[in-house]
């Protein structure tokens, strides 16, 4: 079965069986490791990438039913040298510890943006509910979210 | 020579930083030096490793809580096709390894593979490598193992008792260590107090839960008889020896890579069957590397997890509030292997007098053999358990003779430049100023006893933390390395392993500090045991205060390099020279003599053509503890924070809302003041896990809740506001004047959290977690 998976604005003709994970296919067919994963059972957000601009768990989506959706990844973020602001805006407020939950984090906030630049605090927090962050670093997480929304707003 | 200056400008353009941050970088809020590549995915973990011709290795595990092995047949597995190796113990040395060899030799208890018993559900005994994880999971279940069932015991205190099934079959009663600690003359200083009370404390196991599971690349070069294994690990060099001694190899036979690491929280600083099964199912393989990723249900159930405690307590204090005698016991569940249970024990017993001055105290720790899963190492140690237990306790005393908790505390805390009872060498102490600063950030005596008409109420724990702790060899060193390349950029390696507290930011800002460049020259290369210098690892808070010793030893080491130079070449005494801010400048008047720059191209001129390798290596000055009582100096230098907690309960559902969290750190000094937060709020929060919800529960050994569906985790919704008061009391041996603070946050948490309750509602909870089921009840028993 073919697919046509379009990646961070790339066109990719796959040849599926049809069972695999949005992740696997991410992951070990493109090479798009920025996506991780760490419970495989929709439980902890950090295999989150964006579906037409959409936040999904691509450890519990079947790459063949995204055909020509757009997909991005955090590898699809920046522009050129150019980190996205919400990359900035995580360095900047301390919002990276280790750093696994990290795109899944991005990719989730996005999507929120994505709705609505300006979001207050608890509308983050529950946008970013289902990502975990064991380090902690929650409070650094929903201060970049806000940051990066008011830069992205006053454009 | 080649010119950087220009690059030097333009990099970080991204970052809003002021270049003067840069070139003084100590005390600067300087962005994550591996921050871009961790924002943009770039940055690759082990868990994102894949080398040509990659295995999957698989772990078999003992089904059964304890039983003898009676047989192993591999021969369906080995004709299953894609499958490229399978070992037992056959394949092994059965030579024993342990975290506590030096000072506990009897602890070393558990084989790479075991060849005699399981003793846990999950007992590795041997390992599969096959093409892909299917072949790998199928081969494991055609392996046929035999074995005698055996009975199991899977409570402490049960397994103390005579005729209790034993675990290991040389350790009566199961009683794996037994740690006395004993000064003065406790019984009689009960006798003489005005007030004694007893308590009894809970503490449940929780789990590390890192976002990336324990993950390892194995591979063994057999020609040339050199392992590598890349690995998601706070101690690569612990992971080395342990893997020497196993496998009778010499330490440069061995390559342990730290890749970047997604969280440890100590659940990733030692050696696992797993790392030992990497390497040699690649042997067998011969040569292929071979990838072990533990999912999260394994992660969860075979990894380690924290030691369950009861912590009981006696004690007696004067009227005035004067600590006079704290006697207690201490029963922790060690599971099946001891791990580093007796440094557990240790620092859940001995903590307590860098935080308290107490005359007579007599505690008795045992760690109990259990078939239940192996506890270790976790974020506090046993500081956490310890911390909850006796913080309440010093509440109930207080309570006892009518007395404010936080005046309590303040008459009987540790003070600067003292010795304790136990001959603890405290030099910079900052409880005092942390107590009274967070008690009046937090309002508390407007607040404290109070609020009880809308079930609101504030409560206290105070706590100390070592910076390092010189347990688990004759030194505990950290070495580092500064090589000042001829462009001018420079390298900093370090044998520290940042598992994302961001110990690779804050050693650079060390270094750039020290040596007066720009931070943005600094590149640095960590934790690979063939090219870094060695390091004990990411542990007991130890990293900024030895590593960045360490550190900043390596950076002066280079710039008296290149002062010598300098002085050679412009008529004078290096001692005269310093470098600051990327200029060599005269210490009497501060004038410039030359850039570093043109220093540089000196040092590599035709002339003098010397290379710029500056070394560092730091072994704090302790003395070693005596363990038949617990005496000893295990930290040269000790952290001190006082944590305040306001709740609110609701009296109908049982459900704890924590409204706000003062934390007031003496850090010494914040090389980095937000990645200092950062460390306070993440520990904070994981305290707040363990106090509300966090709970690892086993049933006849078995994990029952192995994923993040029934084992909670804190998420963002729920997070209370924070406050972290930073207190700078310059430690006379941090670097800087700085210390380490990754752990202690996390250790009053939850006595803060349950004297707040107490405060708001007047029910005293000794067991943790706090849920709403006990609240309820606890509020029931109250009004019967």
């Amino acid at each position: 079965m073919t697919t046509t998976l379009i990646v961070n604005n790339k066109k990719y003709e796959l040849n599926l069986k049809g069972h695999e994970t949005l992740l696997e296919v991410l992951r070990d067919h493109l090479g798009f490791t920025g996506t991780k994963s760490a419970c495989q059972e929709a439980e902890c957000g950090a295999c989150t990438v964006l579906v037409d601009g959409k936040s999904v768990l691509s450890c519990i989506t079947l790459a063949a039913t995204l055909d020509s959706q757009n997909i991005t990844t955090i590898e699809g973020l920046s522009q050129g040298d150019n980190l996205h602001p919400l990359q900035e805006a995580f360095l900047e407020k301390g919002a990276v510890q280790c750093g696994f939950c990290t795109p899944g984090m991005i990719l989730a906030a996005q999507s929120l943006l994505n709705k609505n630049l300006a979001p207050t605090e608890e509308e983050i927090k529950k946008a970013l509910d289902g990502n975990l962050c064991r380090c902690a670093g929650y409070v650094e997480i929903v201060e970049a979210v806000k940051s990066a929304g008011q830069k992205l707003k006053n454009g | 020579m080649l010119k950087s200056s220009k690059r030097l400008n333009q990099q970080d353009k991204n970052l809003k930083m002021d270049n003067k941050d840069f070139l003084n970088p100590v005390g600067k809020n300087i962005p994550r030096i591996d921050g871009k590549g961790l924002v943009t995915g770039q940055t690759k973990y082990t868990f994102d490793m894949n080398l040509p011709g990659i295995l999957v290795g698989k772990m078999l595990r003992s089904p059964h809580p304890h039983a003898k092995i009676l047989k192993i047949d591999t021969s369906k597995a080995e004709q299953l096709p894609g499958v490229k190796a399978i070992i037992t113990a056959e394949d092994t040395s059965k030579i024993k390894f342990g975290s506590n060899e030096y000072f506990f030799p009897h602890t070393v208890d558990q084989e790479a593979l075991e060849s005699q018993k399981v003793r846990y559900i999950g007992d590795e005994i041997g390992a599969v490598a096959a093409i892909d994880e299917k072949t790998a999971d199928e081969a494991i279940k055609l392996i046929d193992v035999q074995y005698e069932i055996l009975p199991a015991v899977f409570d402490a205190e049960e397994a103390m008792k005579p005729g209790a099934p034993q675990v290991h079959n040389h350790v009566r009663n199961n009683i794996g260590v037994m740690l006395p600690v004993n000064f003065g003359n406790a019984e009689r200083g009960l006798q003489e107090s005005d007030y004694v009370r007893e308590d009894v404390f809970y503490c449940q196991s929780a789990a590390h839960a890192c976002m990336e599971t324990h993950t390892c690349v194995g591979q063994w070069e057999t020609f040339s008889n050199k392992i590598t294994l890349w690995i998601s690990h706070q101690a690569p060099f612990k992971v080395r020896e342990a893997l020497a001694k196993c496998l009778k190899m010499n330490l440069n036979d061995i390559r342990v890579i730290k890749l970047a690491s997604g969280g440890g929280f100590g659940g990733k600083l030692e050696m696992l069957p797993m790392d030992f099964s990497a390497c040699l199912l690649s042997k067998k393989a011969g040569g292929v590397p071979v990838k072990i990723c533990y999912n999260r249900e394994e992660e969860f159930s075979f990894s380690r997890r924290k030691h369950s405690m009861i912590y009981k307590l006696k004690s007696g204090i004067k009227k005035d509030g004067t600590i006079v005698a704290i006697t207690g016991e201490v029963i922790a569940d060690g599971g099946a292997y001891c791990s580093y249970g007796p440094t557990v024990l240790a620092a859940a017993t001995m903590r307590i007098f860098m935080v308290y001055k107490i005359p007579n105290l007599k505690i008795t720790a045992y760690r109990i053999y259990t078939n239940n899963p192996v506890s270790g190492a976790i974020r506090g140690f046993g500081g956490v358990q310890s911390g909850f237990s006796i913080e309440s306790h010093m509440d109930l005393l207080a309570q006892g003779i009518g007395m404010d908790p936080v005046e309590f505390r303040l008459k009987n805390i540790t003070e600067p430049n003292m010795v304790t009872t136990n001959k603890m060498i405290i030099t910079s102490n900052g409880l005092r100023e942390c107590i009274e600063k967070a008690t009046a950030a937090s309002g508390w005596k407007q607040k404290h006893g109070k609020q009880q008409n809308i079930c609101r109420g504030i409560g206290i724990g105070i706590a100390a933390d070592v910076m390092g702790s010189k347990m688990y060899k004759s030194h505990e060193s950290g070495g580092a390395i500064i090589k000042v390349e001829e462009d001018c950029s420079v390298y900093l390696f370090t044998g520290a392993a940042d598992t994302g507290q961001g110990a690779n930011t804050a050693l650079s800002q060390i270094a750039a500090q020290e040596l007066g460049i720009s931070f943005k020259r600094i590149k640095c290369t960590a934790a690979d045991t063939e090219i870094t210098p060695f390091d004990t690892g990411s542990f007991a808070s130890r990293v900024t205060f030895i590593s960045g010793n360490s550190a900043l030893l390596a950076a002066r080491d280079a710039k008296q390099q290149i002062l010598n130079v300098v002085a050679q070449e412009y008529q004078c005494q290096s001692e005269d020279l310093d470098i600051k801010a990327e200029q060599v400048i005269k210490k009497a008047s501060n004038s410039v003599i030359i850039s570093f720059e043109k220093a540089v191209e000196l040092c590599y001129s035709f002339n003098y053509g010397t290379q710029v390798i500056g070394r560092g290596s730091f072994n704090p000055k302790t003395t070693p503890i005596d363990f038949r009582t617990g005496e000893g100096n295990v930290s040269g230098s000790y952290g001190f924070e006082a944590q305040i907690a306001e709740v609110e309960v609701n009296k109908e559902t049982g459900e704890v809302k924590i409204l706000k969290i003062w934390d007031a750190h003496d850090v010494g000094k914040a090389i980095n003041p937000q990645s200092v937060k950062g460390q306070i709020e993440g520990s904070l929060i994981m305290g707040i896990g363990y106090s509300l919800y966090e709970n690892l529960q086993f049933k006849n050994g078995r994990v029952v809740n192995p994923n993040f569906g029934h084992y909670k985790v804190p998420r963002s919704v729920g997070i209370p506001p924070m406050e972290s008061i930073l207190i700078e009391t310059n430690d006379p041996n941090g670097p800087f004047g700085a210390k380490g603070m990754g752990e202690a946050a996390l250790l009053p948490t939850a006595a803060a959290i349950a004297n707040a309750i107490e405060d708001a509602v007047g029910i005293r909870l000794k067991e943790l977690p706090f849920t709403p089921d006990k609240i309820i009840k606890a509020l029931k028993g109250m009004t019967k």
